[in-house]
């Protein structure tokens, strides 16, 4: 067919689930309201194909999805999700049509018409009517998987045209191997499911119940039924629990010993009912009942004297961690068996050792043998050991630390594409034959070049500087202490390109070796970032202070322009505030000091003041009660061409506490100031109190070195290990620090609305309230709170803030994504360790050896502390 | 488990309307002979019919007269056949005694009942087949019989609901929405003087959210009155064009 991909519409479906996409290139040309219609789901499997196929590369910067989901299908649905997820972000440029509600588009049922046919009709009838009504100009593709549609409405209409979807991909997308591959790889999944089923041979598992016996089970707390037909496998590791009672929790399988032992995290029951505090032990594979780390289940607690549970049944597998129970990374193993004609099943090994290994069929074993290659878990019969899934792609080959570090980012569901030409070409230039410059109807905002000492202090090498101070005396004697954040939102539009690709990263992501930038280079590295010497516009909170006690007074919001006159690094700073002028002669910015002894001493006696303003502001926060806690962050120092030259812990100074300190402040004011202007819709960031029994470690390590740790609140906690120093070995009181920290519960960003003001509480901080407002550039809530800011001192823009909902919900995606930032910065880092030991030899090399406390003894290994 | 997706993600509703849409309004005045005033009104699938006599004569006892206005008595029921279940439903009971109540606050707020002292104004409305608004359509009906009537009132009055789901008010309820379970207001307005005739609100919502409902609910009143102001218009066209044909012949 002489058709080229450009210039058409083109339409996806897959006959079971009658999903449509339509996609052209420049469809955006068409008013809004466009699109088809969703129907029934058919198998899971399916929708996984499809859905993979649409987000692949190839299709990013073409793809039109105009579809409607059906009322009946369930939010939770695999596609659903999916499909929403591609119509909210205006990247995939999808479309929603809902034809059923567009005069032309819609017919009415016929007596006898299956749903299914009346669907496809419908869709044919909205992709005919989409042509007509661009007037016969773009060609309307509609994809399915189905014969008997393509032999019917094939010729009907002149212009709209039914493929199947591999004809599709071998017309338009005749180079696209990658697609082709994962097509075939899908197909042969589909095919070998289809005969999979109707040899059914032994089986392994006791099938899982049917979803309506579940609710009603759930809802009723009372599982007779299931009881009769199951006997117990497991035990639980409650003590007073009542018999049958059927619960709705999260899996999670033992990191140490994943092949025997799994816990259920019971969901919202444990608070109404009092007798199940604990979570549930699963025991064993037969008990677990294929289900797999992450998924929702439900299980059925056994009787008392059995002291056994188990899985009744799988509910549903969240699609949120789809990319760990889905997308595993794996090792392929040895084992290869043939079956028919070229295709082989294999074993792969997952990545994370809590997912069983997944039986894959794939024609290019061979080839595959010792690479990372991601696959997706399609199905787990009840006949079959190992759950059945199709190979997506590779990434590279064991050992590589490219192929590593894609792993790593596939695992935390990470992926990272350079920005795309539309979103830089919304970026301002700044060259040296065009630099950029102020704007001259910037003029409404505060101008702080001429009145104020701007300087900043970071990690020596930072690119992106987001936080700049200044602090003054002012002619009432007073003191101006102020706290300039780089105006990121002036910059970044809402609901622009970048704004976009900002939301989905949420976060910069820093791996030991490198990092993903949120925001294009041009903003992050430059224009945003508060450099030495250049004129930059800030957001900025200022403070009069009280000379002598540090009371703050008086608070002042509003966007400036600022000129930071010097960036210095911690280690500088330091040692300016220990009155060290070393690094006057060593560093190029302050080269100009050693002349100007008045500049000089500005300088020093401002760093001077702010530590000690910190000092005073910390003091009020630690009578409330803030922790002091200990994680050990170890620091990669690379060598030329990524050679690990060594690594090296962290060394805390005293200005890293300065900078905390005032920017703990301005966190904190700023989130004063948008709660009250927006009670039902500031995102603010809470930590809850950590749950009492993650303290028994501690407690019970205390008490071995004689010390009581009350554990209470956080004060009492601070207090008790403040106390808790042993004058002989300092490291006793590191290690119970360190322990406190693990005992934590994250803290996480929410929507006001959402929760009443009680738990607004920041558990470590001691603050009733606090947000994230100092790092705009790599961190997306700032944005957020910048724009809530800004909207509540009537500055900039008026633009429709986010509703609780909305609000809650991206809230929700930037804890995830933080978490997945953080995990993928451990990792990486660990990965480094793991290198840089590979090499030495524990014998010769001093480095492999040192000393560690044992802090607990588990059942089947210890945990170490290494105070190094 | 996720229930019934009430608005959608592209902002359209279980029947396809945007949040402040209205459902489709059709009305007829007149529609029996025997009665001084007479309606029939559908707003989507809500159907009502509203029948006004008077002002006549205190009828039973006469100990209600008032000396200074006409009484307004009204009645509100519901056919065996209007829900999706076929039910007898008695005069009386509960539901109905506090639409009627409901019902009598409204006309009295706007009904000139001082023109017509010792005398009394009756309307009787039932619901034909019942999908959410009844007591908005009911209003409806009631306004264009009393018009009908020739009965002089303050203003048009013109109800219409408004709910509150998903941080979105959503304006004309349908059964659907309403039995959700979400906040539900009904709103008796007289456009133009804006004066709230009746105004009724159940299920809890946050008072921050109280204006934008209510705000909605008295933008669809608007929008109700402008169809009914229409009907008005084109039914005295029709009858003064009857009229005007017989003065010819």
């Amino acid at each position: 067919m002489p058709l080229e991909p450009n210039g058409f519409v083109q339409l996806f479906m897959s006959p079971t689930e009658s999903e449509v996409i339509l996609s052209q290139q420049g469809l955006r040309l068409i008013p809004l309201g466009q699109w088809v219609h969703l129907g029934p789901s058919g198998t899971k499997l399916r929708q996984h194909k499809f859905a993979e196929l649409r987000l692949g590369p190839w299709q990013q910067h073409n793809t039109h999805g105009p579809v409607s989901p059906n009322d009946w299908l369930r939010e939770k649905d695999f596609t659903y999700k999916k499909l929403r997820a591609l119509l909210s972000d205006a990247r995939h440029d999808c479309v929603f049509f809902p034809n059923e509600f567009q005069h032309y588009a819609y017919l009415p049922r016929e007596i006898g018409e299956s749903v299914e046919d009346w669907q496809t009709r419908c869709i044919y009838n909205s992709c005919v009517w989409y042509y007509q009504h661009c007037h016969a100009m773009v060609p309307v593709i509609m994809v399915t998987e189905r014969e008997e549609i393509i032999q019917r409405y094939s010729n009907e209409t002149e212009g709209v045209y039914v493929l199947s979807f591999k004809n599709y991909l071998e017309t338009f997308w005749p180079d696209l191997k990658a697609a082709k591959e994962l097509y075939d790889s899908v197909r042969q999944a589909l095919f070998e499911r289809e005969t999979d089923s109707r040899e059914s041979n032994g089986k392994e598992y006791q099938e899982h119940l049917p979803l309506e016996v579940l609710e009603a089970g759930i809802k009723s707390g009372r599982y007779k039924q299931v009881s009769q037909r199951r006997q117990s496998m497991a035990q639980t590791i409650c003590s007073e629990l009542t018999m049958n009672l059927a619960m709705q929790g999260v899996l999670s399988v033992n990191k140490h010993r994943s092949q025997m032992e799994a816990f259920v995290r019971l969901q919202g029951l444990a608070g109404k009912d009092s007798d199940l505090q604990s979570d549930v032990l699963i025991h064993g594979n037969k008990a677990r009942n294929r289900a797999i780390h992450g998924d929702v289940v439900a299980v059925e607690i056994l009787p008392k004297c059995d002291w056994k549970g188990r899985i009744g049944a799988l509910c549903e597998r969240e699609a949120d961690e789809r990319a760990v129970d889905t997308q595993s990374e794996v090792m392929m193993t040895g084992r290869n068996t043939n079956s028919g004609k070229n295709a082989q099943k294999v074993l792969v090994t997952p990545w994370d050792y809590r997912i069983p290994k997944i039986r894959i069929s794939t024609q290019q074993a061979e080839a595959l043998q010792d690479f990372r290659v991601v696959v997706r878990i399609d199905s787990w019969e009840s006949s079959s050991l190992y759950p059945n899934g199709h190979f997506v792609r590779a990434l590279g080959r064991i050992g590589d630390l490219e192929a590593e570090i894609a792993t790593i980012l596939v695992e935390n569901s990470i992926s990272m594409n350079p920005f795309s030409e539309a979103q830089l070409a919304e970026m301002p230039s700044n060259s040296p034959e065009n630099p950029w410059r102020v704007a001259p109807e910037q003029c409404d905002r505060q101008d702080l070049r001429e009145t104020h000492l701007v300087f900043s202090i970071d990690p020596i090498g930072c690119e992106d500087v987001d936080d700049a101070l200044s602090i003054r005396a002012l002619k009432s004697g007073h003191l101006e202490l102020g706290v300039h954040i780089a105006d990121v939102t002036h910059f970044v539009q809402p609901n622009s390109y970048t704004d976009m690709e900002a939301k989905t990263r949420a976060t910069t992501y820093y791996l030991a070796d490198r990092r993903f930038d949120m925001l294009p280079h041009i903003l992050s590295a430059d224009l945003c970032s508060l450099l030495g010497g250049v004129d930059r516009y800030a957001v900025s909170v200022m403070w009069e202070l009280d000379s002598a006690t540090y009371e703050i007074g008086r608070v002042w919001y509003g966007r400036t322009i600022i000129r930071s006159s010097y960036k210095l690094s911690y280690e500088v700073a330091q040692q300016l505030l220990d009155g060290n002028l070393e690094p006057l002669g060593t560093e190029p910015e302050l080269k100009s000091l050693s002349q100007d002894s008045i500049q000089l001493d500005r300088l020093l006696w401002a760093i001077r003041k702010l530590t000690e303003v910190a000092q005073a502001v910390r003091s009020r926060r630690d009578m409330h009660g803030a922790l002091e806690l200990e994680g050990v962050e170890v620091r990669v120092q690379l060598g030329e061409e990524h050679s690990i030259d060594d690594l090296v812990p962290k060394q805390p100074l005293q200005v890293h506490e300065t900078i905390a300190e005032c920017m703990i402040l301005a966190n904190h004011w700023v989130a004063k100031k948008i709660w009250e202007s927006y009670p039902q819709q500031a995102l603010l960031r809470l930590h809850p109190p950590p749950r009492q029994e993650f303290f028994k470690e501690l407690k019970e390590s205390a008490q071995a070195k004689g010390f009581l740790i009350d554990t209470r609140t956080n004060k009492t906690l601070a207090d008790s290990l403040d106390k808790a120093n042993d004058p002989s070995d300092p490291l006793v009181n590191r290690l119970l620090r360190a322990m406190a920290t693990q005992a934590m519960s994250n803290a996480q960003y929410f929507s006001t609305g959402s929760y009443t003001e009680d738990l607004f509480y920041h558990y470590g901080l001691a603050l009733d309230k606090y947000t994230h407002f100092t790092s705009p550039i790599r961190r997306y809530a700032d944005i957020i709170v910048h724009k809530l800011l800004l909207a509540a001192i009537n500055d900039g823009p008026r633009e429709p803030l986010l509703g609780n909902k909305d609000l809650e919900e991206l809230c929700r995606h930037i804890n995830s994504r933080n978490r997945a930032a953080q995990h993928c910065q451990k990792q990486s880092t660990e990965l480094f360790q793991c290198m840089f030991f590979r090499d030495k030899d524990p014998e010769s090399d001093q480095r492999c050896i040192c000393d560690a406390i044992i802090y607990s003894i588990r059942t089947n290994g210890v945990l170490l502390f290494i105070p190094r | 488990m996720a229930g019934l997706e009430l608005l959608s993600d592209q902002g359209y509703r279980v029947d396809g309307r945007k949040a402040g849409e209205l459902r489709k309004i059709q009305a007829r005045m007149g529609v029996f002979a025997q009665a001084d005033g007479s309606a029939y009104m559908e707003q989507g699938n809500t159907k009502a019919l509203a029948v006004v006599y008077g002002p006549h004569e205190i009828r039973g006892s006469r100990a209600k007269t008032l000396h200074d206005r006409a009484v307004v008595n009204c009645q509100y029921s519901m056919a065996t056949f209007s829900t999706g279940e076929r039910k007898r439903r008695p005069h009386g009971d509960r539901t109905s005694t506090e639409m009627t109540l409901h019902l009598k606050q409204t006309f009295e707020a706007a009904i000139l009942t001082q023109l017509y002292p010792r005398s009394q104004i009756d309307i009787y409305v039932q619901i034909l087949q019942a999908d959410g608004g009844n007591y908005c359509t009911c209003v409806n009906a009631a306004t264009l019989a009393v018009i009908d009537a020739g009965i002089p009132m303050r203003d048009y009055v013109c109800a219409s609901s408004s709910g509150f789901i998903e941080d979105t008010p959503l304006a004309d309820l349908s059964y659907v929405e309403e039995s959700a379970g979400g906040p539900y207001l009904s709103l008796a307005l007289l456009p133009k003087s804006e004066q709230i005739a009746l105004l009724e609100m159940n299920s809890r919502l946050h008072e921050d959210h109280l204006e934008r409902v209510m705000d909605a609910a008295s933008k669809a009143c608007k929008d109700v009155y402008a169809v009914l102001e229409q009907v008005v218009r084109d039914h005295l066209q029709e009858v003064s064009a009857l009229v005007g044909d017989r003065g010819a012949a």
